[in-house]
């Protein structure tokens, strides 16, 4: 063992986020990579305990705050189901909308990080400069930026405004156009596609042993996603197309998540067009039952599952999350053996890790 | 009187206070353009047009820091590497020629005395790197050593050609022969290689493997801190703008243009336009990994660099035939 390097990657490093590795280098060449998560355990499943149902949303949303319209869907839609409390169609509509948007602006965020994890700054940039143009969006709609808590048990807490449409059509227009770029400079970009092919392969049978979720489960050419196989919301009535690779490297997850962003594009013009008319909230009982209910979600990275328990009164008697991320983390020490030193930022943002994600 | 021309020279121009001023426009510039490439607006209120005193204030931050030196450290060495750095980065600059008259060591084999000190570089990397006694600088510093193994072939190589066009190792000689044709007109194929294998030396992206932010921290700059991480990447700098004159003079005529500037100032010009083009590859391309450079550097750039003085020699024996 004594000619290994035992290098310490993170968490106090320009890339890793609030993660850290214990990595074994022989020369340059990963031997053994122990992940080491907990620098950002919050509590937030004790903490929901104390809390009510109402105010267990936003603090659900800091589970993973860069796709706060999905995490919250899927809490706010399993207070539902353990209610019996039966949501207006054009609230689900409206919550499609904005998981839709909230997707492109998770993409766009890992995007960023993904860009740099290569070495080429400018895509910091770019993606977040679109994001904002989303995040306008749905200030418009909720009045806050990042974390919205604009799905409530029951419904939607606001109705679109008038000009929504336009100004969404607008930007969605824009981007678009943007994502045609993006092509251009990452995806057939030589030396992008040296980086990224044939790096980080993860099999498809490797991927459901060691349950990969979303976009990294599609990468490997597992087709599974929660919005076609249990619809929700508003899914059911929409078409979409799941994007699915086959190569099951860092390149075909990149591909997937563009294809994805393209797809959100698509989803939410749908969605606009079809939007019924009608009341964008029912009343819902003020306790929880003494009973459980699970949903599940597609957030941006993968199935997001959620398990409320009542107890009877208004604060639940147990909370508990299961993230993407934490099953995507699971994967990563088999991924990064044998992985180059220099792939390995690439490979562990590849697979759309968010550390508030894995920790909760 | 000579001895007082030659100070003039090294302290003056083209010597230490020519590149030094080159070097702050030129962090400046690369500050400013890559922002405008990246949708920033970049360094803005600082100075009367455009930030150009922002590189002065971060200069003037960096001196108030504390420099910290590890325990484990050599000390004597940690502190005087930043100096050596500066130093060997601005040796090269003595056998350029800004002008016929302009240059501070002439030689009949300059070129060959610039290929030297060029490479006494990666050497200070790699000892920085050990020194430092941290592992990120430690890797940093043998990829540096690495890098060294997988450029300096072809770029000699290169470099040959240019030797045979002008049939002179001496630089002033080199630029006189290029006042009719540029030798990138000449040997495109031996220019292309030299700015790719020159990138690689000046560890700029894509080819900036020894600092990687994303796997080792900052290379085997990392334990730097304060006014001797400035001087690093002062060195940093100073190489970019060596190397850009270096192409410039081996390649782009050196001081020939219309006469509607003088000689010295053509030359800055396109050594200018070099750094422009090296920043905008910097704006669009991620980095290669280490085994990916060398593949690069042994599989297609040396076979052509063969590929490109044999070209020369045919070319030059034409010209010699037909008395060009």
């Amino acid at each position: 063992m004594s000619s290994l390097l035992r290098v310490n990657w993170g968490p106090q490093h320009p890339i890793t986020g609030h993660l850290r590795f214990i990595l074994d280098l022989d020369g340059d060449i990963v031997v053994n990579a122990i992940p080491e998560i907990g620098y950002t355990h919050r509590g937030i499943e004790k903490l929901a305990e104390n809390r009510n149902y109402l105010q267990v949303v936003p603090l659900v949303e800091r589970v993973c705050n860069i796709d706060s319209f999905n995490v919250s869907l899927g809490y706010v839609m399993a207070v539902e189901e353990l209610m019996g409390v039966k949501v207006p169609e054009r609230a689900q509509f409206i919550r499609t909308i904005m998981a839709e948007l909230g997707r492109i602006m998770s993409h766009l965020y890992w995007f960023a990080i993904f860009g740099v994890a290569a070495g080429l700054f400018t895509l910091i940039m770019w993606p977040i400069a679109d994001r904002e143009l989303f995040i306008d969006l749905a200030e418009m709609v909720v009045g806050s930026r990042v974390t919205y808590s604009y799905f409530t048990p029951g419904g939607v807490f606001a109705d679109l405004p008038d000009e929504f449409d336009k100004r969404a059509a607008k930007t969605l227009a824009y981007f678009e156009r943007r994502i045609g770029e993006y092509e251009v400079i990452f995806l057939h970009n030589k030396l992008y596609q040296l980086r990224t092919m044939h790096v980080g392969v993860l099999d498809s049978r490797k991927a459901i042993e060691l349950a990969v979720a979303g976009p990294s489960a599609r990468g490997s050419g597992i087709r599974m996603d929660v919005r076609s196989d249990e619809p929700y919301a508003a899914y059911d009535q929409l078409d979409f197309e799941v994007p699915v690779e086959d190569s099951g490297d860092a390149c075909a997850r990149a591909k997937i998540r563009l294809r994805e962003m393209k797809e959100s594009v698509l989803l939410v013009r749908q969605a606009l067009n079809k939007l019924p008319e009608g009341p964008i909230r029912v009343r819902v009982p003020p306790i929880l039952p003494r009973e459980d209910a699970y949903s599940r979600v597609e957030c941006g990275r993968g199935e997001f599952g959620i398990h409320v328990v009542g107890q009877g009164s208004d604060r639940p008697y147990r909370l508990k999350i299961s993230t993407p991320s934490f099953r995507n983390m699971s994967a990563l020490p088999h991924m990064l053996k044998g992985a180059r030193l220099a792939d390995l930022p690439i490979i562990y943002h590849s697979m759309d890790i968010w550390p508030l994600d894995v920790d909760r | 009187m000579d001895l007082f021309n030659l100070l003039v020279k090294v302290a003056v121009f083209p010597g230490a206070a020519f590149i030094s001023t080159y070097t702050y426009f030129v962090i400046w510039l690369e500050r400013k353009l890559l922002a405008r490439v990246m949708l920033r607006i970049g360094p803005l209120h600082v100075g009367k047009y455009a930030g150009i005193l922002q590189v002065m204030a971060d200069f003037i931050k960096l001196l108030g820091k504390e420099t910290i030196v590890p325990s484990n450290a050599d000390r004597a060495l940690f502190m005087a590497m930043p100096i050596i750095a500066v130093g060997i980065a601005s040796l090269p600059l003595a056998a350029i020629p800004l002008d016929e008259y302009w240059v501070i060591f002439r030689s009949d084999y300059s070129l060959l005395y610039i290929l030297g000190v060029f490479s006494l570089y990666p050497i200070v990397a790699a000892l920085t790197g050990w020194i430092s006694n941290n592992k990120y600088s430690f890797i940093g510093g043998l990829r540096a050593a690495y890098q060294l193994v997988g450029y300096e072939v072809p770029m000699h190589f290169s470099l040959a050609s240019v030797a045979i066009l002008s049939s002179s190792l001496n630089i002033v000689e080199i630029i006189k022969k290029q006042s009719n044709v540029w030798f990138v007109f000449l040997a495109p194929l031996s220019c292309l290689i030299y700015f790719i294998s020159s990138l690689a030396e000046q560890e700029r992206t894509p080819f900036d493997i020894p600092e990687a932010e994303q796997e080792i921290v900052l290379g085997w700059m990392t334990e730097y801190t304060g006014m001797s991480f400035g001087l690093f990447y002062l060195a940093y700098y100073v190489r970019l703008c060596i190397g850009s004159l270096l192409i410039t003079a081996l390649f782009l005529g050196g001081w020939y243009g219309p006469p509607i500037m003088p000689p010295f100032a053509w030359f800055l010009v396109k050594s200018a336009a070099v750094i422009v083009f090296i920043i905008l590859i910097r704006g669009a391309f991620p980095r290669v990994r280490m085994d990916q450079l060398l593949n690069i550097a042994w599989r297609i750039l040396t076979p052509l660099a063969i590929i490109s003085i044999l070209a020369t020699m045919a070319l030059q024996a034409v010209i010699g035939t037909i008395g060009w």
